[in-house]
């Protein structure tokens, strides 16, 4: 009878325990503390310029265990860098949109401007500290208009198991990439290095010579002013970039021909990369987003899956850069309703815990100072220092990588010598 | 059934209950959100009728606009102030956008800019394909959600195809006309009207999945995106699915972003081409819970407090079982120890009776040898007796069958038998004896008399057993008042000086086979039942027994015993006034003596001694004032009652009648008192009647002598009719009535006794001793059948009972079947010749 009422006992006990044993979130989410009322309810809208951002809607599910009654919605506006300063004067003046680097100096958004919040100021406690600091802008007071959300950089999709089957190893410098693209060439595979390659605008020649055009200009503050200036003085500095294009070309890494047959710079390339048969494809950090969706939609893939990762286009003998540079950034509008349940909401996602896992979703290069996180992105986070360069902080304006990304594209397609290209500076459009 | 598997039964039949009311609950939900999903469906249905009337109403507004500036050949301004003109609903606007250039003129003006009513979708990937907008009123032409290039808004427009006129080019020019909606407009149409499905939302989506309009909830850029984005699919299936939900009506359950289960309901909107209306809530939102867990809650509890209960329950009674198997056992052990000492007990006996029989039958010649082993034998016979008709009542008492059976009796009957059966072991052990009786007025009670005896015979024979020689036993039987009508309260005490009881026995003295653990009891025969049965019997008659004792120095019992007294009583006992001397050493019996004479209207002197008694007789001799009667006590210190007499008769030579108290059993002084002048005896205790019987009779004879009590003449010529059908008990009978000249005839059954009966001749029998169980007719009937006789004489003649059947209800039985006594087998003729006596006695009366 003992024995039995201690079962009971045991069984009563267990029950209660397991009870107050499930583990909620807000107990195991690090670091965020809900500092509004719980049961708020109200309504906040990102609106931005993709089509879809279910890495955000997974936040705003995680977000809305804190605040249930919360409802976020993310807005996709048509013709988003036209309409945004009209949307944000609007009646659904949306509470975070996307901004960018590059609208900063642009007086058309100079409305837009004056609506972001600064996110530096300490009332509203967010953790910028968690992002790498060459990714944040400021304004000419100091304040900071943006964070980003996502990195953008520049590199290849390495198939790992192709390596692997042909027993080549992933080259870390220009001679072994030039040399292990000569050793595919000889093992069937015409074009070792593939990427997009019908229009300058995303093509595989500005992912080559971008880096590396941003890389001469790192340290030479006289040259950065005349190209920023697009004198034509600075096409000289244009030189070194050209040539690694015109050398992996030359060189059979990359047939021109069998690229152009990619038709979009995004989808398409995913897609070819995934037909199992292409070591190297080149493309941008933004590209790889792409990349989970498509598996199940390859079919190649879906019948051959095999290990990938991105990596630094090994342009130098040191090794390839790491130009790391905002994608997309938020900004708070602070003329929106529920401004602080807007700002709960940033200060809930602006930490090193949610953009990762926006990013990981995403599969975009996080903006956090652990970059080590996704082993897609791995490679990134073993570039040194030296060659790690933000073209924000360094003060490249956008004017500069138009000139240069239809000179790298002009040069790699034949259309332009290098010496042209170079004497062209500041008059590409 | 072990008390585990109880216990486990009990809990198996807990959770099963607790399982069948969670099953059925569960069960119930299901139902209940079945016909809430039916309901969302129907619900949904009306929605779409909803979105359809709404959008067929907006679209026909756009067609009225449209037809009408076709007709008119409108510029575009034109076209732009009719519309204006036009409009309703403050939040709409109309878009007219050139075909060629996708720019055109919107009714509102910017924000920016009160006049800049410029509106260009050049940038806007909505109108790059138009093959959506069909010809007017064939169809619903409503865009996709878009930002509004005007306000930022999210909207939606209804669309025509318009042809304005072109002043510049005087040509027609092709364009489009846009009513344009808020998005808000529609989503304010689409509250769903039943409260349970606040939490519900719509989306439009097209033939591709593609969202038309996306509520909140829905993710990604497709439905179908969405669908394979959280919910596990073959591609095949897939397809399979889409295809289903864009073509028919239904519903069916998937997971949402945050992994929940939710109910998708799907319908067609039929005035569009390819679109499908969807309505998406979480299930559990659907539920009304109908899984009352304070219900299951509640009956856990009380299921649970049932088995506690249920447990302590069964463990008391585990423990109850316990007990009485204990007590069963130690009970059983204690009957084994009984017949182990009954075994004994009646060995013992039994082997005096049979050694003793033999030595008699060898020695027959020797007169004196068989006389003391038939002496020995009787004795022994006596104890045997004792001890059957113990463990009988015992018996008797331990399945509850003891009842009594009152009738009506002489106490000074019962006390006279209670101190003639104590005498002979109260001289055995030289045990001074004194039975006082106090204020004894009433001398018939009607109760069960013969358990009254027991009562007062086992308290007094073990007081005398337990008492060492030369002790002391006193008895005092005292009258009161009772507080029960028509009863007087008898208590009877019994008071020895002997070994006394220790108090752990006295703590179960009262159970059944409990005997004192003591050298010097063990030597004294007994059956551990006296007590017991003593204590059942008072109880029985709802009185109440006490006791004192210590060890070594004595022991009293007092029972107290409310008695219903008898309507018959003696008469007035009255007796003509006289002077009375009364002679004892006993303070309180010449008080008592002295008491109960003036009762009876005399006047009573007291001496304590005989010298005083003597010297109190000569002074009123020498008055002439002798006294009328002298009561004088046998036993006394110093001058016995005898050399009292003696000295009275020589020195006063007075005739005064002297009445010698013989103390108890005056057989053996009565030969030397009769010669020393004696008048008659009389035995302690000295009863009301026993003095009115004793000092009339000695009156009114004068100098009578008392009648011996070995004479039995009075018996002679007796005829007695015996049945009996057993051989050995008629050969004793007769031969024992015959030792005192009493004739008898033999019945070898009932029927026989009752013929004999029938032809007897008038005065050939004085009586019948009826045995009871008896072949052909038992006793019972054939009294019966005797009192029912004709003859007057016959069937009213006496008929005693001599049975072995011995039990209190047999006596009633008996008596109720007609017979005037009952004499139990073994027969002691004392008895038999006593109620010879009591019958002979009757009839002359």
């Amino acid at each position: 009878m003992k024995k039995l009422l201690c079962i009971i006992c045991i069984l009563c006990a267990a029950l209660s325990l397991a009870a107050c044993g499930g583990k909620t979130q807000e107990e195991s989410a690090a670091g965020f503390k809900p500092s509004l009322d719980k049961n708020t309810r109200c309504a906040i809208t990102v609106a931005g310029s993709y089509d879809n951002f279910e890495a955000l809607e997974a936040e705003f599910d995680r977000f809305n265990t804190y605040y249930p009654n919360v409802q976020l919605s993310y807005v996709k506006l048509d013709d988003y860098n036209n309409i945004l300063a009209t949307a944000l004067e609007g009646k659904d003046k949306p509470n975070i949109f996307f901004s960018h680097t590059w609208m900063f100096g642009n007086e058309l958004y100079d409305p837009v401007f004056a609506r972001m919040e600064d996110l530096s100021d300490p009332a509203l406690r967010l953790n910028l500290d968690c992002i790498r600091p060459g990714l944040l802008s400021h304004d000419a007071e100091g304040h900071v208009p943006m964070a980003p959300v996502f990195s953008r950089t520049y590199g290849m999709l390495v198939n790992n198991d192709l390596f692997k089957k042909e027993g080549l190893s992933i080259p870390t410098t220009l001679t072994e990439l030039v040399a292990v693209c000569k050793e595919f060439r000889g093992r069937g595979y015409d074009s070792p290095m593939m990427g997009y390659s019908l229009k300058a605008s995303g093509s595989l020649m500005n992912t080559i010579a971008y880096p590396q055009f941003v890389a001469t200009l790192a340290d030479k503050p006289e040259a950065l002013a005349l190209a920023n200036a697009l004198d034509p003085a600075a096409g000289e500095y244009m030189r070194p970039a050209l040539e690694t294009v015109e050398l992996l070309i030359r060189e059979g890494c990359i047939d021109i021909d069998a690229c152009d047959q990619i038709s979009d710079n995004y989808n398409q390339v995913i897609l070819r990369f995934f037909e199992g048969d292409v070591p190297m494809m080149l493309c941008y950090g933004d590209t790889v987003s792409g990349t989970r969706k498509r598996e199940s939609q390859s079919e190649a893939f879906a019948r051959s899956p095999f290990a990938y990762s991105f990596s630094p286009i090994p342009l130098t003998d040191k090794g390839g850069y790491f130009i790391d540079s905002p994608s997309v950034e938020f900004s708070v509008n602070k003329d929106c309703e529920n401004l602080d349940m807007t700002n709960e909401f940033m200060r809930f996602l602006i930490t090193k815990e949610e953009l990762n896992e926006m990013a990981a979703v995403k599969r975009l290069v996080t903006p956090t100072t652990d970059l080590s996180f996704d082993s897609l992105f791995a490679p990134f986070a073993r570039i040194p220092a030296d060659r790690t360069m933000s073209p924000e902080v360094l003060g490249i304006r956008d004017p500069l990588t138009v000139q240069l990304r239809v000179a790298a594209f002009k040069v790699g397609k034949g259309e332009l010598s290098i010496d042209e290209a170079v004497a062209m500076y500041g008059s590409f459009e | 059934m072990k008390k585990n598997w109880v216990i486990l039964v009990n809990v198996f039949i807990m959770l099963a209950m607790l399982t069948f009311v969670i099953l059925y609950s569960g069960f119930e939900n299901r139902k209940n959100t079945q016909r809430q999903i039916e309901h969302f469906e129907n619900t949904t249905i009306t929605m779409e009728h909803v979105t359809e009337n709404y959008l067929e109403g907006e679209q026909r507004i756009c067609d009225v606009w449209a037809h009408y500036i076709n007709s008119q050949d409108m510029t575009i301004e034109e076209a732009v102030s009719f519309i204006r003109i036009s409009h309703v609903l403050p939040s709409a606007s109309a878009h007219l956008i050139y075909l060629d250039t996708l720019s055109g003129l919107s009714t509102r003006a910017r924000r920016e800019n009160a006049d800049d009513f410029s509106v260009s979708y050049e940038r806007m990937e909505l109108l790059n394909d138009v093959s959506w907008i069909h010809d007017i009123g064939q169809s619903i032409n409503i865009s996709r959600a878009y930002t509004n290039p005007v306000n930022g808004e999210q909207s939606l427009a209804f669309c025509n195809f318009i042809t304005l006129y072109d002043p510049e080019s005087d040509e027609p020019r092709k364009a489009i006309l846009l009513r344009v909606l808020p998005l808000s407009e529609l989503e304010q149409k689409w509250v769903f009207p039943q409260e349970e499905f606040e939490n519900a939302e719509l989306s439009l989506i097209d033939a591709n999945g593609d969202y038309i309009i996306k509520g909140h909830s829905f993710k990604n850029a497709s439905f179908f995106e969405f669908y394979r984005s959280y919910n596990a699919i073959e591609p095949g299936t897939a397809q399979e699915l889409f295809k289903k939900i864009t073509s028919s009506t239904g519903s069916l359950t998937m997971r949402n972003s945050r992994g929940e289960e939710c109910i998708l309901a799907y319908i067609p909107v039929t005035a569009t081409e390819g679109w499908t209306l969807l309505s998406f809530m979480p299930v559990k939102d659907l539920r009304v819970n109908t899984e009352n867990w304070l219900l299951i809650g509640f009956i856990s509890a009380g299921l649970l407090i049932l088995f506690i209960f249920d447990a302590a329950v069964i463990l008391s009674f585990a423990r109850k079982f316990h007990a009485a198997a204990m007590e069963a056992a130690s009970a059983n052990k204690a009957k084994t120890d009984f017949l182990s000492t009954m075994s004994h007990d009646i060995r013992t006996p039994m082997n005096a009776i049979i050694g003793l029989t033999t030595i008699a039958e060898k020695n027959l010649g020797d007169t004196d040898a068989v006389r003391e082993s038939l002496r020995k034998i009787t004795l022994a016979s006596n104890h045997l007796l004792t001890l059957i008709n113990d463990i009988l009542d015992i018996s008797k008492v331990e399945s509850g069958k003891l009842n009594l059976s009152p009738v009506t009796f002489s106490v000074v009957e019962t006390v006279e038998n209670l101190v003639n059966l104590s005498q002979p072991m109260v001289k055995e052990k030289n045990i001074e004896f004194n039975f006082r009786i106090n204020r004894m007025e009433k001398e018939y009670f009607y109760a069960d008399q013969l358990r009254l005896n027991q009562i007062y015979i086992n308290l007094l024979s073990n007081a005398i057993k337990y008492t060492e020689p030369g002790g002391r036993v006193s008895v005092d039987l005292c009258e009161e008042e009772s507080q029960k009508p028509g009863c007087v309260r008898l208590t009877y005490t019994v008071a020895d000086n002997g070994i006394g009881m220790s108090p752990e026995f006295m703590a179960n003295m009262y159970q059944p086979f409990s005997r004192q653990t003591d050298s010097r009891v063990n030597s004294i025969q007994g059956t551990g039942l006296g007590l017991a049965i003593t204590k059942q019997m008072v109880d029985l008659m709802g009185g109440s027994i006490d006791c004192r004792s210590e060890q070594g120095k004595g022991t009293t019992f007092t029972v107290v015993l409310d008695l219903p007294v008898a309507e018959r009583q003696r008469e007035d006992m009255l007796i003509d006034p006289m002077d009375i001397l009364v002679v004892d050493d006993d303070a309180v019996f010449l008080e008592t003596t002295a008491d109960t004479l003036r009762s009876l209207g005399v006047t009573a002197e007291c001496a304590s001694s005989g010298p005083e008694a003597v010297s109190m007789i000569a002074r009123r001799h020498e008055e002439g004032r002798d006294y009328s009667i002298v009561i004088l006590d046998w036993k006394m210190p110093g001058m016995d009652g005898v050399e009292t007499i003696r000295r009275i008769r020589r020195e006063v030579d007075s005739n005064v009648p002297v009445l010698l108290i013989s103390a108890y059993d005056g057989s053996d002084v009565e030969d030397a008192a009769k010669e020393a002048g004696a008048n008659g005896f009389v035995s302690k205790p000295l009863f009301r009647s026993t003095l009115y019987d004793r000092i009339n009779a000695l009156l009114g004879t004068g100098t009578r002598s008392v009648e011996p009590e070995n004479d039995y003449s009075d018996l002679k010529g007796m005829n007695i009719l015996i049945a009996e059908d057993n051989d050995i008990n008629w050969e004793i009978i007769s031969a024992i009535l015959n030792m005192f000249g009493i004739t008898s005839e033999r019945a070898e059954n009932g029927r026989v006794c009752v013929e004999k009966m029938r032809g007897a001749a008038e005065g050939s029998y004085d009586l019948i001793f009826m045995d009871i169980q008896m072949p052909e007719m038992n006793g019972l009937d054939a009294t019966r059948n005797i009192r029912a006789l004709p003859n007057p004489w016959a069937s009213s003649i006496p008929i005693i009972a001599m049975t072995a059947d011995a039990f209190s209800e047999n006596v009633t039985e008996c008596l109720n079947a007609g017979m005037n006594g009952h004499i139990a087998k073994p027969v002691d003729i004392k008895l038999v010749i006593k109620e010879i006596r009591r019958i002979k006695e009757e009839k002359k009366s």
